[in-house]
């Protein structure tokens, strides 16, 4: 099956699904628990009526009220992270039947249109737990600040209008810029791996959302100042050769960005810059 | 990754781009030469300047000429250390590149995740193949072929059949055909894993960037990976059922610096003036 076909498939098989979806059902959600950093892992299901238009965060709260299993054993409220509620913050972002997506946009008409339909939640796999489906992203934003993904415009005076910018340069950035810092790149990477020691952050893979918002930034008028920088941060352990083209990253990227864009973008950039570096450099 | 100040840490760039660069040349450019030359058996019947008067003897004796060609070569073993360091200098970094990575195609079964995972799949075999390939036909470890036999570059076609077919007269042997089966998988996992990366190397370096790019140099990579992989597959079925006297006879009569075993040409010259006399006839 093809990449196009596989995703009509998804599309159709959630349309179907949504067409085939029983009113007044109760489905099962089957949740990988974790009561804290280091502590085991556990598997607890539960069983809960679906409400119209319900998705995955509205019948996490219907379990944090009544959180009892489907064997009937009382126990903690399953504990989560969201936050805007319509997939721009990225807060709520977990493993959903084995894919990564945002809980929040994840509707179970589409995903378990029958009675006793099973949903199985993980929490993402490349970031340390901090309890049941919430998860520590700091390497995630250590990432950005790696690749300087920012406008240097602190100074001692003021440095005026910026610079003009034309349409088609603009849309391209906006593609771009509009990254959430989810993670659904990084968790559908087989070459980002789980690391959970902050000493090494700075070495392992930077991943694909850290590469764009260094082309992001790099194609600001002003942010171009910090090229080389970022370049020579993406020429390093980690950087973007560590990248292995599976290109998953562009594939499950809710908001569309080309990524595997990016990371060519970014590749010839510190092709450029280490020709440049090995004729004119004086490291 | 774990030390910062390691030598790999140091020329991560460099190593990383050398790794890639080596996999196109010398390493894929030698595939293509060598794929070229070997499926000479299935498609030097069209050397019209080869001698021999049918289709397969003809391309006997264009393999022969090739190969004696080859071996005439000036600093040859320059270009064959190269080869080896090359291929030795890829391999030992694409394992430990492939090794940081952890395959994840149960849940993500896109195509380009498929062929990151056939990539590194691909690598691990062909090291295996490359080497066992350039063991027994190139520094002569023949315990290591069913049959015990040596290549020799005088009698390249008839030897490189023997070792194939598990024996020199008795035709494919089982063993044989294990060898064969181990050679085709061999050559086609190679042919994969040289144009998938052409592929990939096109991304690293950033040739191509945007989608219809990326998608257009696919089609060409496709292209050159099928055109390769019908060549790989016609030297392998072309020595797997190659006649083993007969090609002993023609490699023979061209050491001997005559241009064609007598009795074969006399059989065949018989044959084709038969043929003629009958369509005289007709």
């Amino acid at each position: 099956m093809s990449d196009a076909e596989a995703h009509a498939f998804d599309a159709d098989m959630r349309r179907v699904n949504r067409k085939k979806a029983v009113e007044g059902r109760s489905v099962i959600f089957k949740i990988k628990r974790c009561d804290g950093p280091g502590k085991p892992n556990r598997w607890e299901s539960f069983k809960v009526p679906v409400e119209q238009g319900a998705n995955v965060i509205s019948s996490l709260k219907l379990i944090a009220a009544n959180p009892i299993t489907t064997e009937g054993t009382k126990t903690t409220p399953v504990v989560w992270d969201s936050g805007c509620l319509e997939e721009v913050c990225g807060a709520c972002t977990m493993v959903i039947n084995g894919r990564v997506r945002q809980s929040c946009s994840c509707l179970i008409d589409e995903y378990a249109p029958l009675e006793g339909d099973v949903i199985t939640l993980e929490p993402m796999s490349k970031f340390p737990v901090i309890r049941d489906l919430w998860v520590d992203r700091d390497r995630l934003f250590n990432a950005l600040t790696r690749v300087k993904a920012w406008v240097p415009i602190d100074g001692t005076y003021n440095m005026g209008a910026g610079p003009k910018e034309s349409p088609d340069h603009q849309q391209m950035r906006y593609a771009l810029s509009e990254c959430m810092s989810c993670g659904c790149c990084l968790e559908a990477c087989p070459q980002y791996n789980k690391e959970e020691d902050p000493e090494k952050w700075d070495t392992s893979f930077v991943g694909a959302h850290a590469i764009s918002q260094a082309r992001l930034f790099n194609e600001h008028g002003t942010g171009k100042r910090l090229k080389g920088e970022r370049y020579d941060a993406l020429s390093g352990p980690g950087g973007v050769n560590d990248c292995g083209n599976a290109q998953n990253c562009v594939k499950v990227c809710p908001k569309g960005i080309p990524l595997t864009e990016s990371i060519g973008a970014v590749g010839r950039g510190t092709t450029v810059h280490a020709i440049k570096r090995f004729f004119e450099g004086k490291k | 990754m774990s030390n910062p100040d390691g030598p790999l840490q140091q020329h991560h760039f460099l190593l990383r781009r050398l790794h890639s660069l080596t996999g196109i040349v010398p390493v894929g450019v030698f595939l293509i030469m060598h794929l070229t030359t070997n499926s000479t058996i299935a498609w030097g019947g069209l050397n019209s300047r080869a001698h021999g008067d049918g289709w397969f003897d003809r391309a006997i004796s264009t393999f022969q000429h090739e190969v004696t060609f080859i071996n005439e070569a000036p600093l040859l073993l320059l270009i064959e250390v190269t080869l080896w360091v090359s291929i030795a200098f890829h391999s030992i970094l694409g394992v430990y590149y492939a090794m940081s990575g952890k395959p994840n195609n149960g849940s993500y079964k896109y195509g380009g995740n498929t062929r990151y995972l056939l990539q590194r799949l691909t690598g691990y075999f062909g090291i295996f193949f490359i080497f066992y390939h350039i063991a027994t036909l190139r520094w002569g470890w023949s315990f290591l072929v069913p049959g015990g036999t040596q290549w020799s570059h005088e009698y390249a076609s008839s030897t490189l059949a023997a070792a194939l077919q598990g024996s020199t007269t008795d035709g494919m042997q089982a063993s044989g055909i294990a060898i064969s089966i181990f050679y085709f998988v061999g050559v086609s996992a190679l042919v994969f894993h040289f144009a998938n990366g052409l592929w990939t190397a096109a991304i690293t370096w950033g040739f191509t960037i945007s989608r219809p790019a990326q998608k257009r140099w696919g089609v060409v990579c496709a292209g050159l990976g099928a055109a390769l992989m019908l060549m790989a597959w016609a030297s392998v079925i072309g020595f797997a059922t190659l006649d083993y006297d007969k090609a002993r006879a023609i490699e023979e009569s061209m050491l001997s610096g005559e241009e064609y075993p007598a009795e074969l040409h006399d059989e065949t010259h018989a044959e084709t003036a038969a043929v003629e006399h009958d369509n005289t006839d007709g």
